[in-house]
């Protein structure tokens, strides 16, 4: 066995026997047990005792009415009339939308889904060496095998390859079950279940990205508590200061990432409607974001916080 | 002659402080030889031990100087000899959540080493019964036991220990202070950092003393503390041994009960305090100890004058 290979091997157990991880992990599936859940109740066909229950709810709403309800036109029986309408009225009680991959893939369940994947694998890099930093156990690995840029790579790999993985099975069983349920209720439409399964594809690499990014970050910082502050504070104020900087939206992650997980996006340049105030309707201000522009950008930015960090590891004095 | 297992020429680490730099070693010219023993390393706190280490180790760069282990230049070939090299740096350091057999494996697992060898480290140390609780569980001494158990993972020609009888009970220092003794006789060179002077004095061969990250001192232990030039006599009436030794020249007093000669010749001694009829019950050799050598070097050091 290779050097490279066992220190994989002894990265991965590392990785795994943490208990922040595993936790982490788990909410990797738990939470979509609970959304996917959720989603499938909140879409659930009617039922006949679905629409028993209706239809006596709209009927009890009758009886709170008065019967007769004397005005200037005279007399009206709203008792009568609301009974007229009860049929209708329990169509309303019974609106549910019907599981439909599209609407979940856009902006339903799947954005919310892969988001909270992609956050907890993001803090699972992060925790993973925030654990080495904090115990110091990073100096004793050093020992054991001295050449720095190969611990940091080995590491780099572990988490962001689990990630991938990780994420890669999660959203792919979550579309799955999705599309099955579809099916059996008769509303998967053809190719709903590929655009569905593309997303998440996308969305596993974008979080293998972020645990790597959350890695990288806190082996630059020596801080868990550092990394998650910074990219909170981002989270929070990144697009506030962007749009105060006057910068684009092109430039915004979050809109980068948008358009990463939705394979592009449209967005609004106010500079654009800024040039064209004085003829208003002629000109639309929305740009393409192209999936390939929002890789290269973001890839960039991961690539220079992984250069920074791998030169950090290797050069800094290890406590 | 052989290689030095260590060997530092100029080495030199400075540290930027917001008080302005800071020198923890200085032209630090020190060599161990390799082929067993064990060779003491002593120093007051913040003296440049401890940085020295771990510069040779690869954990701290050097700002200027060269370093080399088994004659490879570190860090640079420090790869290529690390598998011959066990140390405990400091305090151990361990995950915490794993046990201590676990962390264990993990370190031999990086260096292709057989799981047999951490059962027999575990066995080495007396931690049968306990390598499967959590190391946070653990009580220093066992912490500090884990450490050397993990140094023998590699069954290594050269152990560097910084301090590894630290939170020990005496039977463990014991324990540890015989591990050690065992080692150097074995063939291993082992540089041992210790405060704990009478320990070195026990075990090691030679000793290097720093003050300031500057050497004050190297060489046998013998060699530097020199040959014994007075003894202690114990008699039934001291103030007559005195009056005895000093008529026939030998500058004698009263101290703690006995009697303090300072000669290198024993035998005048006993020869002439049994002609005058007092009859000599104990007869030590005042030989400096490590620790007052110590402190009387680094003290000078201190002050800036010959010691």
């Amino acid at each position: 066995m290779s050097d490279l290979s066992r220190l994989l091997r002894v990265e991965l157990a590392r990785y795994v026997h943490r208990r922040a991880v595993l936790v982490l992990l788990g909410a990797c599936l738990v939470v979509p047990v609970l959304v996917g859940a959720m989603t499938l109740w909140d879409s659930r066909p009617v039922s006949a005792d679905d629409h028993a229950l209706a239809e006596a709810r709209a009927r009890a709403e009758c009886m709170d009415r008065p019967r007769v309800h004397n005005d200037t036109a005279g007399s009206i029986d709203l008792g009568g009339l609301c009974l007229a309408r009860v049929s209708e009225r329990t169509e309303e009680l019974l609106s549910r939308p019907p599981l439909d991959l599209d609407e979940e893939r856009e902006g339903g369940s799947g954005p919310a889904v892969a988001s909270l994947v992609a956050i907890a694998l993001l803090l699972a890099g992060t925790t993973f060496t925030g654990h080495d930093w904090a115990s110091r156990s990073v100096s004793n690995q050093l020992l054991f095998e001295p050449r720095r840029g190969r611990v940091w790579a080995a590491k780099a790999a572990v988490v962001s390859g689990a990630a991938l993985v990780v994420a890669a099975l999660v959203l792919s069983s979550y579309w799955l079950v999705l599309a099955t349920v579809a099916e059996a209720r008769e509303t998967l439409r053809p190719g709903q279940l590929v655009d569905a399964l593309q997303m998440g594809w996308r969305a596993s690499g974008v979080a293998a990205a972020a645990a790597l990014l959350g890695f990288a970050m806190t082996t630059l910082f020596r801080s868990t508590v550092a990394t998650i502050g910074i990219l909170l504070g981002f989270a929070v104020a990144g697009s506030l200061l962007l749009a105060g900087l006057g910068v684009s939206e092109r430039w915004n992650p979050a809109m980068n990432l948008v358009a990463l997980i939705d394979d592009g996006t449209t967005y609004y340049d106010d500079k654009c409607a800024y040039y064209d105030a004085g003829h208003p309707g002629d000109h639309s201000c929305a740009e393409v974001l192209s999936f390939t522009d929002a890789a290269l950008y973001l890839g960039t930015i991961v690539g220079l916080v992984c250069v920074a960090s791998d030169r950090s590891f290797r050069r800094r004095d290890v406590p | 002659m052989s290689t030095p297992a260590i060997e530092t020429v100029r080495l030199r680490k400075e540290f930027s402080t917001r008080a302005g730099l800071r020198v923890a070693v200085q032209d630090l010219d020190l060599s161990v030889p390799a082929g067993g023993g064990v060779h003491g390393f002593l120093g007051p706190n913040g003296s440049g031990k401890t940085t020295t280490i771990r510069m040779l180790l690869g954990l701290a760069r050097a700002t200027s100087g060269e370093m080399r282990l088994f004659g490879e230049s570190v860090p640079e070939r420090l790869p290529a000899v690390i598998g011959r090299v066990g140390a405990v740096v400091e305090s151990p350091k361990f995950s915490p959540n794993f046990s201590g057999r676990l962390n264990l494996r993990l370190l031999a697992d990086a260096i292709g080493a057989p799981r047999s060898r951490v059962d027999a480290a575990i066995e080495t140390v007396q931690m049968q019964g306990r390598d499967r609780d959590r190391y946070r569980s653990y009580s220093l001494g066992m912490k500090q036991r884990l450490a050397i158990a993990a140094t023998l993972l590699k069954d290594p020609e050269l152990l560097i220990l910084d301090e590894p009888t630290n939170g020990l009970d005496p039977a463990g220092i014991r324990e540890v202070r015989e591990t050690i003794r065992g080692l150097g006789d074995a063939g291993v060179t082992v540089l041992l950092s210790s405060h704990i002077l009478a320990e070195v004095q026990q075990v090691c061969t030679s000793a290097t003393i720093i003050g300031n990250g500057r050497m004050l001192a190297s060489g046998r232990v013998e060699d530097l503390l020199g040959a014994s030039t007075a003894f202690r006599a114990v008699v039934p009436d001291p103030e007559r041994a005195v009056a005895v030794l000093g008529a026939a020249g030998l500058s004698a007093v009263v101290e703690d009960g006995g009697v303090r000669v300072e000669t290198t010749d024993a035998a005048r001694i006993t020869r002439l305090l049994g002609e005058a009829g007092i009859w000599l019950s104990e007869l030590t050799t005042l030989r400096p100890d490590l620790e007052t050598y110590f402190l009387r070097l680094t003290e000078a050091e201190r002050l800036g004058r010959e010691p």
